[in-house]
C-alpha cells in the first residue's frame, strides 16, 4: 500500500455532546503516480481525511498508511514524513505571513533544515515549476499579488520541499476559468514529469475528471465509492443523488448513447468527445 | 468539519432551567448567593447542595462536568480548609502536633467556608452550563441599562460583547486550523527557549491577525447593510419574555431568602 488508510474513523470532540463523527470506517489506498481524486458534497469530510494523510489530524481509531508503515506520532518522524507528503491547504493563501514572496516560499525549507544556498536554490526551482518567474516575484508582497498568482505562491510554498506526494484541498476555490485551467495544466505537468503521486478534493469535477487515475467518494464521513475513475464516474445515478455532476461533456455523451449512438460515455474532455463523435460518423459513412 | 464550537461551556438542552428567562435567572443566581451567605446550619448548607445537585440532575448535565467546573476551586479550597483547621481556636482540642493543634471551632468553620464555596460555585456552573454566551450577554446587558443615564453607551457595549463572544470560536477554530497548516510545513510551535517559541509564533498570529481584521470589515459592512446604526434602538430576533414560570420560580427563591433570614437557619 503506497499512501491509504485502514478502518479509518475520526469523532471531533470525543467525550463531549458535541462530539460529531467525521469519519467513519474508511479504508481505501493509492498507488504511487496516481492522479486521486477525493470528492464528495461539502461537509462530508474531505478536509478532515485528507489532514489524516500527512498526520496533522489522529484518527480515533484505525491507521493511515504511508508505504506499507503506520504513521505514528513521533515528532521527528512526523516533521520528515511531512516533507514527502506535501499538503496545500483550503485557501491556502490565508496563512501568508512573510513580507517577500521569497521567505514565504522559504519557510519550509528553512523548517527542514536546510543551509540559506540550499533553500535559495529549493526556492528558485519551486517557482519555476509553478510557472512563476521568480526574478520578477521574489521579492514582492505576497499580498499584492493577483489571486491567482498567491494560489501558485502557496502551491510552491509545498513544493519547495520536494514532497513524493501533493495532496490539495479544494484547490480551485475562489479561482477563475484561466486560472483553474492553468493550476489543473500545472498539476498534470507534475504527474507527468515529476512522477508525483497527486491528492486533490474537489466538489468540481469539470477539469478534475479527464484527469484521475483513481477516485474516492465521501459521502456524510463514509465511504461511497472507491476506485478507478472509469469505474467510479460510470455510477453516474449515484454520484447524481450525492449532488456530484460530471462533466457536461460526459452529460453530451451519455445523452447520445440514451438517444442510440455508439458512443463510449466515459468521456469527460472536448477533445475526446470529438475524436469519440468522429468515429461513429465514419462508421456510418463506410 | 468541526461545528461551531460553543464557548464557555454551554451545553444544548430543554430543560426548565434552560428554559428560564435568561435576565431572571442572573437575578435568582445572584439571589441565591445572597441566600447561601445568609445560610448559618450546616443541615441548610447541606438542603441547598442537594437542591443543587437536583437542578443538575434536571438539566441533563453528565456528572463529568460538575467535576471539571470545580476542579479551579480544588485548591483554595484546600487552602480554606489548613487555614481554617490551624488557625482557628476554640472548641475541643482533636489533634495535637508539637506546639500545633488542630480545634473543633476550626475544623467545623473550615468545612462549613468549603461546603458554601462549593454549592457556590455549582450554581454558577448551573446557570453557565445551561445558559447560552449570547443570552448570558443580553442578560447581563438589561441589568446595565441603567448606567446609560450616566452616559455609558450600553446598548453598544453589549453588541460589542455580544460579537466579541460570537467570534471566539470562529477565531478558535481558524486559529488550529492555521497550525495544522503551517504544522504541514514543517513549523515547530513547541521546541526551543521562550524567545524562540513566540518568533515561531509570528506564522501563526500573522494570518490570523490578518483574517481577523478582515471579518471585522465584512462584519462592519454587513452590520450597516441592514441598517445598524450606532444610537438606534434595536429590536429583537428572540425576544425577551418572562413568563408565569419564570416569575414562580423568582418567587419561589425570594420565600426561600425571607424563610432562611426570618429563622436564621
Amino acid at each position: 500500500m503506497f499512501i491509504g488508510t485502514e478502518q479509518l474513523t475520526h469523532t471531533y470532540m470525543p467525550g463531549t455532546p458535541f462530539a460529531t463523527k467525521a469519519l467513519h470506517d474508511i479504508s481505501f489506498n493509492f498507488k504511487q503516480g496516481d492522479f486521486a481524486l477525493i470528492i464528495g458534497p461539502s461537509g462530508s469530510g474531505k478536509s478532515t481525511l485528507i489532514q489524516h494523510l500527512n498526520g496533522l489530524l489522529k484518527p480515533t481509531s484505525g491507521q493511515v498508511v504511508f508505504e506499507g508503515k503506520n504513521i505514528g506520532s513521533d515528532k521527528q518522524e512526523l516533521l520528515r514524513l511531512r516533507k514527502r507528503i506535501g499538503l496545500v491547504f483550503q485557501m491556502p493563501e490565508e496563512q501568508f505571513f512573510s513580507e517577500t514572496v521569497f521567505d514565504e516560499v522559504a519557510f519550509a525549507p528553512r523548517n527542514q533544515g536546510f543551509d540559506e544556498n540550499e533553500v535559495e536554490n529549493k526556492v528558485i526551482e519551486a517557482l519555476e515549476k509553478t510557472g512563476l518567474d521568480p526574478n520578477e516575484l521574489r521579492m514582492r508582497h505576497p499580498f499584492q499579488l493577483s489571486a491567482g498568482q498567491k494560489r501558485l505562491v502557496a502551491i510552491a510554498a509545498v513544493l519547495s520541499l520536494n514532497p513524493e506526494v501533493l495532496i490539495l484541498d479544494e484547490p480551485t476555490v475562489a479561482l477563475d476559468t484561466a486560472y483553474r485551467k492553468n493550476l489543473f495544466d500545472l498539476l498534470t505537468g507534475l504527474n507527468h514529469k515529476e512522477k508525483l503521486t497527486i491528492i486533490i478534493s474537489t466538489h468540481h469535477l469539470d477539469e478534475a475528471a479527464a484527469l484521475a487515475d483513481r477516485v474516492l467518494v465521501l459521502k456524510q464521513g463514509e465511504l461511497a465509492m472507491f476506485g478507478p475513475a472509469v469505474e467510479v464516474f460510470g455510477r453516474r445515478e449515484e454520484l447524481y443523488s450525492l449532488g456530484l455532476a460530471l462533466p457536461p461533456v460526459t452529460e453530451i455523451m451519455h445523452g447520445l448513447a440514451e438517444k442510440g449512438m455508439p458512443v463510449s460515455t466515459s468521456v469527460y474532455t472536448l477533445q475526446e468527445a470529438r475524436r469519440e463523435i468522429n468515429k461513429v460518423k465514419r462508421r456510418d459513412r463506410s | 468539519m468541526t461545528r461551531s464550537i460553543t464557548l464557555g461551556q454551554y451545553i444544548p438542552g430543554q430543560s426548565f432551567i434552560h428554559r428560564l428567562n435568561p435576565r431572571l435567572k442572573i437575578l435568582i443566581l445572584v439571589l441565591i448567593l445572597v441566600l447561601l451567605f445568609l445560610l448559618e446550619t450546616f443541615g441548610a448548607l447541606l438542603a441547598s447542595l442537594a437542591a443543587a445537585l437536583a437542578m443538575f440532575a434536571l438539566a441533563g448535565i453528565p456528572f463529568s462536568y460538575l467535576m471539571r467546573g470545580l476542579r479551579p476551586i480544588f485548591y483554595i479550597a484546600l487552602f480554606a480548609l489548613i487555614i481554617y483547621f490551624f488557625f482557628t481556636s476554640g472548641g475541643v482540642v482533636l489533634l495535637r502536633i508539637g506546639f500545633i493543634t488542630v480545634e473543633s471551632e476550626g475544623v467545623e468553620q473550615g468545612l462549613f467556608i468549603v461546603a458554601r464555596l462549593v454549592v457556590l460555585v455549582l450554581f454558577s456552573l448551573l446557570v453557565t452550563l445551561t445558559t447560552t454566551p449570547l443570552s448570558l450577554t443580553h442578560g447581563m446587558g438589561y441589568f446595565l441599562k441603567p448606567l446609560r443615564y450616566a452616559g455609558l453607551p450600553t446598548e453598544e457595549v453589549a453588541m460589542i460583547m455580544a460579537v466579541a463572544l460570537r467570534f471566539i470560536p470562529t477565531l478558535m477554530e481558524e486559529s488550529q486550523r492555521l497550525m495544522r497548516a503551517q504544522l504541514a510545513r514543517g513549523a515547530d510551535f513547541e521546541t526551543g527557549s521562550i524567545f524562540r517559541k513566540a518568533g515561531n509564533m509570528v506564522p501563526l498570529i500573522v494570518p490570523l491577525f490578518v483574517s481577523a481584521f478582515r471579518r471585522a470589515d465584512e462584519l462592519a459592512l454587513a452590520m450597516e447593510a441592514r441598517g445598524y446604526r450606532i444610537g438606534a434602538r434595536r429590536t429583537r430576533m428572540h425576544e425577551d419574555i418572562i413568563t408565569l414560570k419564570d416569575w414562580g420560580a423568582l418567587a419561589l427563591v425570594l420565600v426561600l431568602v425571607a424563610l432562611v433570614w426570618a429563622f436564621s437557619l
